[in-house]
């Protein structure tokens, strides 16, 4: 019973074409997946996900080619891609045994993003691990000491129990604390308002009166790439970050999809569509496009011909913003200081955040950081690597000597990680640069297009308004219930009995 | 029985060319049900739960079906986390069908576990008189290939319907560390998002009382 699948294509009238499968687009199909709309479903590369894939080592060569230039490109947010494996290190797992994330980004419990997984049912079908502490990097103060991390306290008996930080200090912070979780009272607003564009550094020094020392804690918190958050912004993520704190679990603010975060959830979004009859297919572009008044004819370029009354794709081009750096390492050791549970009951975490603060990368005859530097580590239960290793992202803003500062301060970090019975060594570098963009959501007619994916390092909750912009575009009026649907699965309860 | 809760859940796939007969099958095992004019492709089924005990112990199935992904090959990777069974079904009365196998299982082996229970199932074995175009013989070899248990089914007549989903339970339950290994991590920090867990936050952990 062969189908002629080519003939189902060209003679549907599909009600909308979405085409990528980054998270927007597979979200849309998420949200359509009840809708009894006619889906196709392409994405012009092999994988899902898009600019938020996670690939096995064999898949990064492949996507590394593609990358490399050092040009900015005209079709691609990514740029100066390069793979390097030190010589001399045994210990790289078979490829498969890696997921390297593209978007490694952290989900706050808060996060309507976290709300639709669950009123949409799809959370079903993905493992969420905590992110447990955040440290900073303590460059040492004499050449004869290593470098330390220090951990940013995360509960109010960590701020009191904490050595690293003096009585007045706490004082301050539990002060500086109090003050965010109402920060938006009139009683409060006051106080903040007026600075709302100066710096949150800034604002934290002259109305809290804080050392440089709890500055860096805060400003960590608020994982801004420049270090220069405003006061307004830096308020509201660590409202988030404070108001997220314990509502999952003890201990812990914020979750990471296993098996390479944001792209688990695309594929995800994208099973749940298909679940609900839209056509998948992959490694299938757009070569040419035809608008007319009431629908579009797409040729694809498998050759297939289709007509669509609507279209929705993904930006992937951008550049009109600062871009960022991120440096990808497989390490041979667990880092097992950086997962420890802090509190009884707290779930292991399978992600841990260190931070290079501005200025904490000296050495002689470099020049130090002018922004700073943001580490992911990811422990084997991420399932990005095999139980013992670990997956560390070093991301920074983008700049011409980037990629040597994000080497050295990988070494850094591994010295500063040194206390085990073996030094941990890493045993792959991925390097790539992402352009920025501040372009936003597009309408053109019958098409509609998101814009391109966030720097973010944490998942930012206006990516899903665009998403839900396109959803009411392709329902029309009859759109009511968005994100919310019944589980699916029927219940079979007869049971049956072989020996 | 034990509640269904408690059982060892057991993550079972149906993979396999379109139109070889999948959604049928686990239709047919599931709900005793068979429409013969359904050739469509399968719309709005996730996944299917079961109950099965094989040697005095009870496991709790969920099979899943490739939902249209298979047309033109875009399983994900995220379909095949955790699975700890396949089931490659083919057409019997398709050579076609049986010739996309071999890609089927490169599939199946380089996305699931070492160790995991393949099981080869050629079906619509109703057909087998009149119109059958691979022989039982080349199933089998196939499936010895790949190290998979083998055998001929008919979703229509209900013939050996149970036997491949009996049979690659056992195959499970009898491979040692199988189960931990398609478990992995599932154990460990693993987190309830959905609903119960956690308390209702408001920056409790920071700011348990007013001080």
């Amino acid at each position: 019973m062969a189908m002629d699948f080519s003939s189902e294509l060209s003679d549907t009238l599909w009600d909308v074409v979405i085409c990528g499968t980054g998270l927007p687009q597979s979200l849309l199909a998420l949200s359509l997946s009840r809708s009894g709309k006619n889906i196709l479903h392409i994405d012009s590369n092999d994988y899902y996900g898009s600019a938020d894939a996670a690939f096995s080592l064999q898949e990064a060569d492949d996507w590394v080619a593609r990358h490399s230039t050092t040009a900015a490109s005209s079709t691609s947010v990514f740029k100066s891609a390069s793979i390097t494996k030190p010589e001399n290190v045994a210990g790289l797992s078979f490829p498969r045994a890696y997921t390297l994330a593209l978007a490694p980004q952290l989900i706050h419990a808060r996060s309507e993003l976290l709300s639709q997984l669950v009123s949409s049912r799809a959370y079903r079908q993905v493992e969420f691990l905590a992110v447990g502490s955040f440290f900073v990097f303590k460059p040492s103060s004499s050449p004869a000491l290593a470098p330390t991390l220090v951990r940013i306290p995360s509960t109010r008996e960590d701020v009191f129990s904490t050595t690293a930080i003096s009585a007045k200090a706490k004082r301050g912070l539990m002060k500086f604390l109090r003050f965010v979780v109402d920060y938006n009272n009139p009683l409060q607003t006051e106080a903040w308002q007026q600075h709302a564009d100066v710096p949150l550094v800034d604002f934290l020094r002259a109305h809290f009166k804080m050392d440089a020392e709890l500055q860096t804690y805060i400003i960590t918190l608020t994982l801004s790439l420049d270090g220069r958050i405003s006061t307004r912004d830096g308020l509201a993520t660590i409202h988030r970050h404070l108001s997220s704190m314990g509502m999952l679990g003890p201990s812990f603010a914020a979750v990471y999809p296993k098996w390479g975060g944001i792209s688990e959830i695309a594929q995800v979004s994208c099973r749940a569509g298909a679940v609900g009859g839209a056509v998948y297919m992959l490694g299938n572009g757009i070569k040419e496009m035809t608008t007319g008044e009431n629908e579009i004819s797409l040729e694809l370029t498998s050759g297939d011909k289709v007509r669509t009354r609507r279209l929705v794709r993904g930006e992937e081009t951008g550049g009109d913003e600062k871009a960022i750096a991120r440096l990808v390492a497989i390490v041979n050791s667990p880092l097992k200081t950086l997962f420890e549970t802090m509190v009884e009951g707290a779930p292991k975490p399978g992600v841990a955040v260190v931070a290079f603060p501005t200025g904490s990368l000296a050495s002689a005859g470099e020049i130090d950081i002018d922004c700073p530097i943001y580490v992911f580590a990811h422990s084997g239960d991420t399932g990005e690597c095999p139980v013992g290793q670990s997956v560390l992202y070093l991301t920074m803003l983008s700049s011409p000597d980037s990629k040597n500062i994000l080497h050295r301060a990988l070494e850094s970090l591994l010295i500063a990680l040194d206390g085990e019975q073996q030094r941990p060594e890493s045993l792959y570098h991925l390097y790539y640069e992402q352009a920025g963009s501040s372009m936003k959501r597009q309408q053109d007619g019958l098409i509609f297009g998101f814009p391109p994916p966030s720097l973010s390092l944490s998942f930012d909750d206006a990516t899903l308004g665009p998403v839900r912009e396109a959803w009411k575009v392709v329902m029309g009026e009859a759109g009511a219930d968005y994100m919310t649907f019944p589980d699916r699965e029927g219940y079979v309860d007869d049971d049956e009995m072989y020996d | 029985m034990a509640s269904d809760d408690s059982l060892p859940t057991l993550k079972i796939l149906l993979i396999g060319p379109s139109g070889a007969g999948k959604s049928a099958l686990l239709t047919r095992y599931c709900d005793d049900e068979f429409d013969p004019e359904s050739s469509a492709a399968t719309i709005g089924i996730d996944f299917k739960i079961k109950n099965l005990a094989v040697r005095g112990k009870a496991y709790r199935l969920t099979l899943f079906d490739t939902a249209g992904q298979e047309r033109f090959r875009t399983l994900s990777t995220s379909f095949y986390r955790g699975a700890h069974g396949v089931l490659l079904v083919y057409d019997i009365s398709s050579r076609a069908s049986f010739l996309t196998m071999e890609r089927w299982f490169d599939e199946a082996e380089a996305n699931t576990v070492e160790g995991v229970a393949l099981y080869l199932v050629g079906s619509k074995l109703d057909k087998a008189e009149h119109s059958r175009e691979v022989s039982s013989e080349e199933g089998q070899a196939l499936a010895d290939a790949h190290g998979a248990n083998f055998c001929e089914a008919s979703a229509k007549t209900c013939e050996n319907v149970r036997r491949p989903f009996v049979d690659i339970v056992d195959q499970i339950v009898q491979t040692p560390g199988l189960l931990a290994a398609a478990r992995r991590g599932r154990a460990v920090g693993t987190l309830a998002v959905g609903g119960g867990g956690g308390d209702t936050g408001d920056g409790n952990g920071y700011l348990g009382c007013a001080c």
